[in-house]
C-alpha cells in the first residue's frame, strides 16, 4: 500500500508506451527530434542520415529490441541536454498528446481509481517520457537514459537499457522496493518483445497486439484490448459505483 | 387487402395441430434390448448404452408453426392485450425506442429471417406510416457482450440495418453513466436503473423471443436495459437459492425481483411489449433424427448418425466448432402477442409450456444431462468450464416445475469434455474467475463477498465490455450463482467424459473418464437399486414432476 498525491495504491499497473498508450513508435520520436534540432540545412542532413540507417535499424529491430534502442539513440550524439529537454516537451505537447489513445486515458484513470499506481515502463527516451508523465500525473517511470558528456549527448545509453527482459527486471526490482506482489500487478503492452515484461506480472494484458503477441495472448488466455481513436460519449461509472 | 383479410380470418380460427396424445411416449423406461442413447457432449455426441430401468425423458414434438408469421404479428399489433393498438399510440412528434433481445437466444441462432427481423420490419413500417421519425433501436444486452456488426445485421435484417446502423441502432452500454438513469426503488429496496434513451422515450417497444419460460415478461426491460446497479439486486446467491426453478416464474425469486422492478419501469415508461414463442424444432433436414427416440431409429437415421459422428470426429477442433456455429435452426413461430407486459407474458408463457412441458412421476436418485456445444453466453464463442457449470447445473438442472428431477442429496452426472478453454476476447474475466477466485473458494456467498465488486469495477474488463466484445467483468459470478440452487440441492456432481480432471476438481466436481464410470461411481454409493433419469436433449424439455 502506497500513497501518492492523496491517492492510496494497493498495487501497480505497468504500461508500455509506444504502440500501447500512444499510436507512435520510437522512430517517430527520433525523426521528430532530428527534424527539429537544427537549421533547415542540418535538418535535411539529419533526416537523410536517419533514412540511410533505416535498413540497419530494421535489422536491429528484427533481431533484438535492445539493439534497436542502442542504434536509435546513437543518432542523438552531439545534441545538447537542454535542447533535448526542450524538444522532448515540444514533442510531447505537439505529437504524443495528440496520438494518445483516448480510451487509454479512461483506462489509466480507471486503474488509478481502482487503486493501481500507474507506472510507465518504456524504451522511449527519458526527456520525452518525463514530460509525458508530468502531464499524465504519473509519478514513476522507467525510460532509456542517454549518457552525456559536458552536457552533450554521447550517443550511448546508460544501463539499464529498458527493453525486453530488462523491463521485467526493472518491474521486479521496483515491486521488491515497494513491497508489491507482482502477481497482483497489471501489465499492458503491444509487442511480442514485451513478453518477458508481461509474463512477469500477474495480470498481463495485450493492447493492440502484433501478430505474434496476439497468438501468444490467445494461447495463454490473456485479455486482449484494442484501443481505437474514438472517445466514449461519456466516462464510465466513478469508483464509488454510483453515477 | 382481401387476401390479408382472409389470412387474418384463417388465423383467428386456426388452432394448433399439436397432438397431445403424442406425449404419451415421452417418458421411456429402458430395458436390456433398448438402443444406446444419444447424449450431448460439447462439440460432439456420446452414444451410450444406459442401464436397464433408466428413465429417459424426451422433448415433445414441435408445435405446428403459424402459417404466416407476418400476418400474426400484424394481428397482434392491431389487437393487443390490455392496451391500445400500436398505431393508436403514435404521433409524428413522439420519441420511440425499440429494444430487442440479443444474441443469447434462440439457441442455436435461427434461420433467416430471424423473428426479430419480421417483428421489427412491421413495427418500423407502422411507425413510418404514422410519421414517427425519432426512433432508436437498442440491442438489450445488459451485461452481455456487445453484438458485432455482422451479428446485428443478421438479426435485424438488411432493411433496418441500412436505415439505422450505427447511429440509431446500437448495443446498450451499461457502463456509460450518461446512458442510464435511476427510476426509483422497489418496496424491497431494489434500485431500478434503465437506459436513459428508453426511459425518456414516449413509447418503449420491446421485441422478445421466448425460447424458454424464463425469458420475457418484466425481465426483458428491467434486466435487458439495466446496468450492474440494478442486476446486483437479483443476480446474487440469496435470490438464486430462492428460485425453484428458473423455469417456473411463479416460484422464482429472480422473476419476483424482476417483476417488482418491471412494475416501477412500467409506471414511469409507456412500455408496449411484443412477445413471441417458437417451437422446439432445433434440428431439421438431415439432422432431424436428433429429436427422435433412438428405439425408433430407421436404418436411414442410423446411417445419418454414423455419418454425423464420423464428421465430427474427423474435423479439427476449430473446424468442428465452426461447422456447429454455422448451423441455423429452422424454428417456427407458434405465437405472437402484443400489449401490456404482464397480459402478454401470461399468454406467451402458456404457449411455451404447451411446447415444452412433459408430466413426469417422481424424482430419481441420479440425473444424467448432456451439455451441448452452445449456451446463451457462448454464441460464436467457446463453451468454457464456467459456462458448462451454468448450463448443466443452472439451466438443465432447472428444467423442471414443482420438484427437481433428482432428489435432494442425489447425484447429477454432467456429460462434457470440460477443457480449460476460454475465449480471451469474449470471456476475459472468466479466466481470472476460474483460475484465481475458484482456486480460493467455490462458495457463492464467499465469492460474492470477496471478489464480485472488484471484478464489476475492474477497468480492463469494463473497457473490454464497452469497446470490445467481452462479457461484463461480473458475468462469471452470475454464471456461478446460476448454479446455486442445483449445488444446494444435489449431493454430488460427477463430470462424465471429463478430459481434464483438474478442471472438474476446481469446480468441486468429481471427474469420470466415461459415462459408464460415472454411473458406476454414483451407483456405488446409492446401491444398484438407484433410480436413474436421463433428460434427453436436444431439443429442450421441461419436466412437470409430480
Amino acid at each position: 500500500m502506497s500513497v501518492q498525491n492523496g491517492n492510496t495504491f494497493r498495487s501497480a499497473a505497468f504500461y508500455d508506451l509506444d504502440g500501447t498508450l500512444v499510436d507512435v513508435n520510437l522512430l517517430h520520436v527520433t525523426a521528430y527530434m532530428l527534424a527539429n534540432v537544427a537549421e533547415w540545412k542540418g535538418r535535411l542532413a539529419n533526416i537523410a542520415t536517419l533514412a540511410m540507417k533505416l535498413p540497419g535499424l530494421y535489422a536491429a529491430e528484427r533481431h533484438d529490441r535492445r539493439l534497436l534502442n542502442v542504434a536509435m539513440f546513437g543518432i542523438f550524439k552531439g545534441i545538447s541536454r537542454d535542447r533535448l529537454a526542450v524538444l522532448g516537451e515540444e514533442y510531447c505537447e505537439r505529437v504524443l498528446m495528440q496520438h494518445f489513445y483516448s480510451q487509454a486515458v479512461d483506462l489509466l484513470a480507471g486503474n488509478r481509481d481502482a487503486g493501481l499506481e500507474p507506472i510507465l515502463v518504456t524504451g522511449s527516451p527519458d526527456f520525452v517520457v518525463s514530460a509525458l508523465a508530468r502531464r499524465l500525473g504519473v509519478a514513476t517511470f522507467a525510460a532509456n537514459r542517454l549518457a552525456y558528456s559536458r552536457n552533450l549527448a554521447t550517443g550511448r545509453l546508460r544501463e539499464p537499457i529498458i527493453a525486453g527482459e530488462e523491463k521485467a527486471r526493472w518491474c521486479e526490482e521496483y515491486a521488491a522496493r515497494k513491497g508489491l506482489r507482482l502477481r497482483d500487478c497489471w501489465g499492458y503492452a503491444d509487442s511480442y518483445y514485451d513478453l518477458p515484461f508481461l509474463t512477469a506480472l500477474g495480470h498481463p494484458v495485450a493492447v493492440n497486439p502484433d501478430r505474434r503477441l496476439l497468438a501468444t495472448a490467445r494461447d495463454r488466455q490473456w485479455p486482449i484490448i484494442r484501443f481505437g481513436r474514438s472517445r466514449a460519449a461519456a466516462p464510465a461509472w466513478p469508483d464509488d459505483g454510483e453515477p | 387487402m382481401a387476401q390479408a383479410e382472409r389470412k387474418l380470418k384463417e388465423l383467428k380460427t386456426a388452432h394448433l395441430k399439436h397432438d397431445i396424445g403424442a406425449r404419451r411416449d415421452l417418458v421411456v423406461t429402458l430395458n436390456t434390448r433398448s438402443q444406446a442413447r444419444l447424449i450431448s457432449y460439447g462439440d460432439d455426441f456420446l452414444v451410450a448404452k444406459l442401464p436397464p430401468g433408466t428413465r429417459v425423458i424426451y422433448p415433445p414434438p414441435p408445435l405446428e408453426p403459424l402459417p404466416d408469421p407476418d400476418v400474426a404479428i400484424r394481428y397482434a399489433l392491431l389487437h393487443p392485450e390490455n392496451a391500445d393498438p400500436l398505431f393508436a399510440q403514435l404521433n409524428p412528434n413522439m420519441r420511440v425506442t425499440i429494444a430487442i433481445d440479443d444474441i443469447s437466444l434462440p439457441l442455436p441462432p435461427m434461420q433467416r429471417p430471424d423473428m426479430r427481423e419480421r417483428m421489427l420490419n412491421i413495427v418500423l413500417q407502422t411507425l413510418a406510416d404514422y410519421g414517427v421519425d425519432d426512433v432508436h433501436l437498442i440491442v438489450a444486452t445488459s451485461l452481455h457482450r456487445r453484438m458485432t456488426e455482422d451479428e446485428i445485421r443478421r438479426m435485424v435484417g438488411e432493411r433496418a440495418f441500412k436505415a439505422f446502423w450505427p447511429d440509431r441502432l446500437y448495443n446498450f452500454d451499461a457502463e456509460n453513466r450518461a446512458e442510464v438513469v435511476m427510476l426509483g426503488k422497489t418496496d424491497h429496496g431494489e434500485e431500478v436503473w434503465l437506459s436513459r434513451r428508453a426511459a425518456e422515450s414516449d413509447l418503449l417497444i420491446y421485441l422478445n423471443i421466448n425460447l424458454v419460460p424464463m425469458d420475457g415478461g418484466h425481465k426483458s426491460v428491467a434486466v435487458g436495459l439495466a446496468p450492474y446497479q440494478s442486476l446486483r439486486h437479483h443476480h446474487n446467491p440469496a435470490t438464486m437459492r430462492d428460485s425453484r426453478s428458473y423455469m417456473d416464474p411463479t416460484r422464482s425469486g429472480l422473476h419476483r425481483s424482476a417483476d417488482r422492478m418491471g412494475k416501477i419501469v412500467n409506471r414511469n415508461v409507456n412500455v408496449f411489449t411484443i412477445e413471441s414463442a417458437i417451437n422446439n424444432r432445433m434440428y431439421g433436414g438431415l439432422l432431424d433424427f436428433l429429436h427422435k427416440n433412438e428405439d425408433r431409429f430407421s436404418d436411414w437415421d442410423h446411417a445419418r448418425l454414423s455419418t454425423f459422428k464420423w464428421t465430427l470426429r474427423n474435423l479439427s477442433d476449430g473446424m468442428r466448432r465452426e461447422m456447429l456455429r454455422r448451423y441455423a435452426a429452422p424454428y417456427g413461430m407458434t405465437g405472437v402477442w402484443a400489449g401490456e407486459t404482464e397480459a402478454v407474458h401470461s399468454k406467451a408463457l402458456a404457449r411455451v409450456f404447451q411446447q415444452y412441458a412433459v408430466p413426469v412421476k417422481g424424482q430419481s436418485d441420479i440425473l444424467i444431462v448432456g451439455v451441448p456445444y452452445i449456451c446463451p453466453y457462448n454464441v460464436n464463442s467457446i463453451m468454457n468450464p464456467v459456462l458448462v457449470q451454468c448450463t448443466g447445473l443452472g439451466y438443465l438442472f432447472n428444467m423442471y416445475r414443482n420438484k427437481p428431477l433428482v432428489r435432494a442429496g442425489g447425484t447429477l452426472i454432467i456429460c462434457h469434455p470440460l477443457r480449460d478453454e476460454f475465449h480471451p476476447e469474449h470471456h476475459p474475466s472468466y479466466v481470472e474467475f476460474f483460475h484465481r477466485c475458484l482456486a480460493e473458494t467455490t462458495d457463492s456467498v464467499e465469492l460474492e463477498k470477496s471478489f464480485e465488486a472488484e471484478f464489476a469495477r475492474n477497468p480492463t474488463y469494463v473497457h473490454m465490455y464497452r469497446y470490445g466484445n467481452a462479457y461484463h467483468g461480473v458475468h462469471p459470478f452470475y454464471m456461478w450463482y446460476w448454479g446455486e440452487p442445483g449445488r444446494q440441492h444435489v449431493g454430488r456432481i460427477i463430470a462424465a467424459g471429463c478430459e481434464e480432471p483438474e478442471v472438474a476438481a476446481r469446480m468441486g466436481w468429481e471427474p469420470a473418464d466415461t459415462l459408464d464410470q460415472a454411473i458406476a461411481m454414483a451407483t456405488a454409493e446409492l446401491g444398484r437399486s438407484a433410480s436413474i433419469t436421463y433428460l434427453h436433449l436436444p431439443p429442450l424439455v421441461i419436466a412437470d414432476v409430480e
